[in-house]
């Protein structure tokens, strides 16, 4: 029965995974690509999101640092250097490798203590990059931002989809992976009973710091693709609002389900981009922040296992009934 | 000289602005664990609250009431409706309260707009005293005393009362005092309200101290709150005064010598305590680990 559970999504996986690689022959409009790419790389940041909070029970509220590392290591590079294939390289691996390194000291300060403490050293943190790029105008323009070209593999908006569809294939298997292994079982293991996780012989900090790290690289790379996606960087992207989306997105998919906070990540990007274009109709809709807001309230409150959540509950009560059906057939 | 004791009044004066922040943090920290990210959003609307009835009645010690009012009001409001459902579970209390925090500080900008406000000093707080050619501004004066009233008030609430002796006998072991037959979550609802109350007065008097309010702003000071709050050691009331002080005055004087580190002073203050002594400066109760 187990086997036949965890197959089903694999087939959705590959099927909605095909649907996606033939999307721009049927629909090729501009808009809908960029919204799609944009939807792939938060998807991307989402599930990285998930390794913290839905696999090991550990929450950040400064997760867009590592985004913002990732973004702006990438956006200097193209900025000082020129815009070619190699220098993207350059730019992801140096974001990755800071952002590791970040993650590793926040981690080894706070992640022996209370679950309160990362949560407020990863906002503390978060906020001290903030500033920092805020106020190293002569790198980073402050608020204001920079403009900068990418290679032209990235500039066509196609050729850019598949690049970011095959990124969320290739990091959605790597983290599945990830959580499938020894590490990650024992991660699960410390989400629910830390101590008995620690009696069994599992150092508990090493184990968190794994995971702290992987979702931190994650981050990065989303962060690489959303500055090449917009040519464009500023201090936003180290702002709360970016952790709150990738709260959002895993909350609304469901925690502990990497497929959830892909489907976290299109429901709220196709929302706010439903909302931002009621707000030329209707001005209330500025405020669409509040609206996630409230959504995000509600949901925390009333469906904590989010849309993943549900449709197993609704999966698993189809399978015991075929199960049941089953039996009653073998014994007439 | 005269550098030097300006710096000190800066910095004692913004850090009894902070304390009345972190005073609530940390009863309601200490008593039911509960680490509410919602309030820094109280100390922007006290802020915002304070401002606006001040400049439609010109009274400042109406707009002081109200704000504290409108703080007490969504204090009960995020109690009853965020935090109670989620007792007893860290993570979601953590995440429940950020959702608070967010809707707080969006619906600020419904009411009054996305842009800052402007306020005005109150006329009787305007100007400055004048000893041998050294110059304090008077508000601050005023800040400064104020604060100090309410630490005393709060000292005095929580050693001398009935109802102080159950907070902390709370914040020491909650399942004793309950298994005593005290109303532990009618304490908490208690202690809740005056951290609201606290934090929208810290709000409302930072209004005119910093002449500008903005809907950000919330979060920036709630961030410091935390800060001093771990500094302090979390549920140590004392231990949050003392913190207060030392980040106010540290920041006031790295605000004029080395302006673009004074944040980067604080995270150094803050992983050092994590890494020394994560209960803190004056925390005994080794809730850390």
């Amino acid at each position: 029965m187990r086997g036949v559970v965890h197959k089903v999504p694999l087939y959705w996986g590959l099927a909605i995974l095909l649907f996606m690689l033939l999307f721009p022959f049927v629909n090729d409009s501009r808009s809908t690509l960029i919204l799609l790419t944009q939807i792939f790389i938060f998807a991307i940041f989402a599930m990285s999101f998930d390794i913290l909070l839905g696999y090991t029970g550990i929450v950040s509220f400064g997760h867009c640092m590592f985004f913002g590392i990732g973004a702006y290591s990438t956006a200097l590079i193209f900025n000082q250097l020129d815009a070619t294939l190699p220098n993207f390289i350059l730019g992801l691996v140096i974001g990755i490798l800071l952002s590791a390194l970040v993650s590793y000291i926040i981690g080894l300060l706070s992640l022996r203590l209370k679950s309160h403490f990362y949560a407020m050293l990863t906002l503390a943190v978060s906020q001290l990059f903030l500033v920092l790029a805020e106020k190293w105008r002569g790198l980073t323009h402050g608020g204001d931002g920079f403009t900068f070209s990418v290679p032209d593999i990235f500039k066509d908006r196609t050729s850019f989809y598949y690049i970011t569809l095959i990124s969320v294939a290739i990091v959605f298997i790597l983290l599945k992976l990830f959580t499938e292994s020894s590490a990650g079982k024992v991660l699960k293991a410390i989400s629910q009973n830390e101590y008995r996780a620690e009696a069994l012989g599992y150092k508990s900090l090493q184990y968190k710091l794994i995971a702290s790290v992987t979702a931190g690289v994650a981050a990065s790379f989303s962060g690489s693709l959303y500055a090449v996606s917009l040519r464009f960087i500023n201090t936003n992207v180290f702002s709360i609002e970016v952790t709150l989306d990738a709260l959002l997105m895993t909350m609304i998919g469901g925690l502990g389900t990497l497929a959830g906070a892909i489907a976290g990540a299109g429901i709220i990007e196709f929302l706010r981009h439903y909302l931002s274009e009621l707000a030329m109709i209707y001005p209330i809709f500025e405020r669409w922040t509040i609206i996630l807001g409230f959504l995000y309230i509600v949901v925390l409150l009333g469906f904590p296992s989010g849309l993943a959540g549900f449709i197993k509950k609704f999966t698993s009560k189809k399978g015991r009934k075929e199960k049941k059906k089953r039996e009653v057939g073998k014994a007439a | 000289m005269e550098v030097f004791i300006n710096l000190l009044v800066n910095g004692v004066s913004t850090g009894l602005l902070i304390f009345l922040l972190a005073a609530g943090l940390t009863l309601i920290f200490g008593l039911m664990s509960v680490l509410n990210f919602a309030h820094g959003g109280l100390f922007v609307w006290g802020a915002f609250s304070g401002a606006w009835i001040f400049k439609e009645t010109n009274s400042f010690l109406l707009a002081i009431a109200g704000s504290i009012a409108i703080g007490m009001v969504l204090g009960w409001v995020l109690e009853r409706f965020l935090i109670r459902p989620v007792y007893g579970n860290h993570v979601r209390q953590l995440l429940i309260t950020l959702g608070g925090m967010l809707v707080l500080s969006e619906s600020i900008k419904i009411f009054w707009g996305p842009n800052p406000i402007r306020v005005n000093l109150p006329a009787w707080l305007e100007g400055s005293y004048q000893f041998d050619g050294i110059i304090i501004i008077k508000y601050r004066v005023f800040v400064i005393v104020v604060g100090l009233l309410l630490y005393l008030a709060l000292w005095l609430l929580l050693s001398r009362t009935q109802i102080g002796l159950m907070i902390r006998a709370g914040v020491l072991d909650k399942e004793m005092v309950q298994a005593l037959g005290i109303n532990v979550k009618g304490l908490f609802t208690f202690v809740f309200l005056l951290g609201a109350g606290l934090a929208a007065l810290g709000g409302a008097l930072l209004a005119p101290y910093s002449g500008v309010v903005f809907a950000e702003m919330g979060m920036q000071y709630a961030i410091l709150a935390f800060i001093v709050v771990i500094i302090g050691g979390m549920g140590s009331l004392q231990g949050s005064a003392l913190a207060s002080l030392i980040v106010g005055v540290a920041g006031a004087f790295m605000a004029y010598y080395m302006p673009d580190l004074s944040l980067a002073l604080n995270m150094l203050l803050l992983a050092t305590v994590l890494l020394v002594k994560p209960t803190g400066l004056l925390g005994e109760k080794g809730s850390a680990v």
